[in-house]
């Protein structure tokens, strides 16, 4: 049968169903594909081998007697250490932790159990999943397993690095500026950030909740689809979490893309670097060969929106470090310090104003730039892909500006909630990266639908470190 | 033991209560000062009844229409 490490999880679990492969043996191969992956890439936090191999041996007994339920009945994966889990200690990638073991799952973890999934291991992230590349000055930067010395992406690291590696085919990560496209781009993967309030943040560690998003990272579309399926839908613990109907993402796959209308916003693409912008013009061409049809598009002023962003997301940031940045300030790392310093300095009227004229600008965005165009295509990272060592600036007087660098085209997406669809670019050999595709709000079945097409023409891969 | 008058925060000083070196406080309130400028002038143009719900009535009214 094909390599495991290649299936989706979708093609997994019909795997396990099938008796092609049991689940004890497909959770012992993904331990030792996890474990490899985290040596070249320091992406596990905590595994959790003993434990899976349980869940996995009970999978099989259910699976055996035709009692197993959910569509990943038996499916190893492993999720981003911010999510809490009844009886455990979550890292947030921090020394400042939780002390007491959760009292109950995350609704998206609870939710990927209903569904059947193990838990194989805690992944890394950066230091309360506030940093965009990867590094993490607590527990030691992570690696991108297509070149160990540049950067993952952050803060969703570890799951990035480990999708990409084939140890697992998709796991959960958050994106508040960035945090779920970055890794995806950088590692050669997918994702979905869905609309704010799509999936419920119950028990994932806020980071700023104005602008908090959980979502997944996977190589294939079509685990987004399944995953974002169960994942998505109203909840009692999270007063945010919307209650707008779910589709069936699934099957929205084999909707016909032709027609579609794809804008490109040309000057805000031409700030990028000439490669990305050449990046950016590849898959588009991809895309109108699907059918789609090119068309242009403005989003409001780009510097503007990254601006109104920022003055939302640093005090929202800061709030919950105000005591331990004056209680335990060297318990931080460099980053993350000086960067929730920042948001002390933003007077709250400036806050409240970038919060009141959030609404004004979505609907400015979906009159203006979503007038002639079905969804919209932009970089994700403005540079090619960036070495560890060349954004190494920890809490130096540049820190503003490289991290802003990092995040200039996702962190106004998480201003205006759209979801966006992280897709790779072909490769050809090289480094990878990737492009966001972003919809109206609710439009995840349509930006799925594109990218499942998107992978017949540019299927996934299995990162190993590349001789270039 | 240090006098009232040192335990006391500096009036006018933002974010006194945190332990920051002087270069890195200036450039808090460097990027605080540039993103204030555009707070000033969205201030200008925003309704006055504009209020943070609006970002998720825009949400409901896509999801209904």
């Amino acid at each position: 049968m094909t390599d495991l490490a290649h299936l989706s999880a979708r093609g997994l679990a019909k795997a396990i169903r099938d008796k092609q492969v049991s689940s004890v043996e497909a959770t012992k191969a993904a331990i030792e594909r996890l474990k490899a992956c985290h040596e070249l890439t320091h992406s596990i936090i905590t595994l959790e081998a003993d434990e899976a191999l349980s869940a996995a041996k009970a999978a099989d007994a259910a699976l055996a007697d035709a009692s197993a339920k959910g569509p990943l009945a038996g499916v190893p994966l492993a999720h981003k250490d911010m999510f809490d889990r009844k009886g455990k200690i979550a890292s947030w990638g921090a020394k400042i932790h939780p002390v007491t073991p959760a009292p109950a799952d995350a609704t998206a973890i609870a939710r990927f159990k209903a569904a059947g999934a193990l838990q194989l291991a805690a992944l890394h992230l950066a230091e309360f999943a506030y940093g965009p590349t990867g590094h993490n000055y607590v527990l030691g930067h992570a690696r991108n397993p297509w070149d160990p010395t540049r950067i993952t992406g952050g803060s969703s690291a570890g799951t990035a690095a480990a999708v990409a590696y084939g140890a697992i085919p998709a796991g959960l990560g958050s994106d508040t500026g960035g945090s779920l496209r970055l890794p995806a781009a950088c590692c050669g993967v997918t994702s979905i950030k869905p609309t704010w309030g799509r999936i419920s943040r119950a028990g994932a560690m806020p980071l700023a909740p104005a602008l908090d998003t959980v979502g997944v990272i996977a190589r294939h579309v079509e685990d987004l689809a399944l995953t974002l399926g169960f994942l998505a839908g109203p909840d009692a613990r999270d007063p945010a979490a919307s209650s707008v109907a779910v589709p069936d993402y699934v099957a929205h796959l084999r909707d016909p893309v032709k027609g579609l209308r794809i804008g490109v916003d040309e000057t805000v693409v031409a700030e990028a670097h000439p490669q990305v912008q050449r990046m950016v013009e590849g898959v588009t061409n991809i895309l109108v060969q699907l059918g789609l049809t090119r068309g242009r598009c403005a989003f409001p002023d780009w510097q503007t929106l990254d601006h109104l962003v920022q003055l939302v997301q640093l005090p929202d940031a800061s709030s919950p470090h105000s005591v331990f940045l004056r209680t335990r300030p060297f318990d931080y790392g460099p980053q993350v310090r000086a960067r929730a310093e920042v948001g002390h300095f933003i007077s709250a009227v400036d806050h409240l104003t970038a919060l009141r004229a959030r609404g004004m600008f979505l609907k400015r965005t979906l009159e203006q730039t979503f007038k002639d165009v079905d969804i919209a295509i932009l970089p994700i990272l403005a540079d090619p892909l960036p070495t560890i060592a060349e954004l190494d600036v920890s809490g130096g007087p540049q820190v503003q500006a490289a991290m802003g660098r990092v995040v200039k085209y996702t962190r106004p997406i998480n201003y205006l909630g759209l979801p966006t669809l992280t897709l790779p670019i072909p490769r050809d050999g090289g480094l990878p990266n990737g492009i966001q595709l972003i919809g109206r709000p609710y439009a995840e079945a349509q930006l799925l639908a594109i990218g499942q097409a998107y992978q017949h023409e540019v299927p996934p891969e299995i990162a190993r470190p590349l001789k270039l | 033991m240090p006098s009232q008058s040192d335990a006391s925060p500096p009036s006018q000083e933002p974010a006194w209560y945190l332990d920051m070196p002087p270069e890195r406080r200036a450039a808090a309130k460097a990027h605080a000062a540039l993103l204030a400028q555009t707070a000033d002038r969205i201030a200008r143009e925003l309704p006055f009844a504009a209020d943070v719900d609006d970002f998720r009535r825009v949400l409901v009214q896509e999801a209904t229409s």
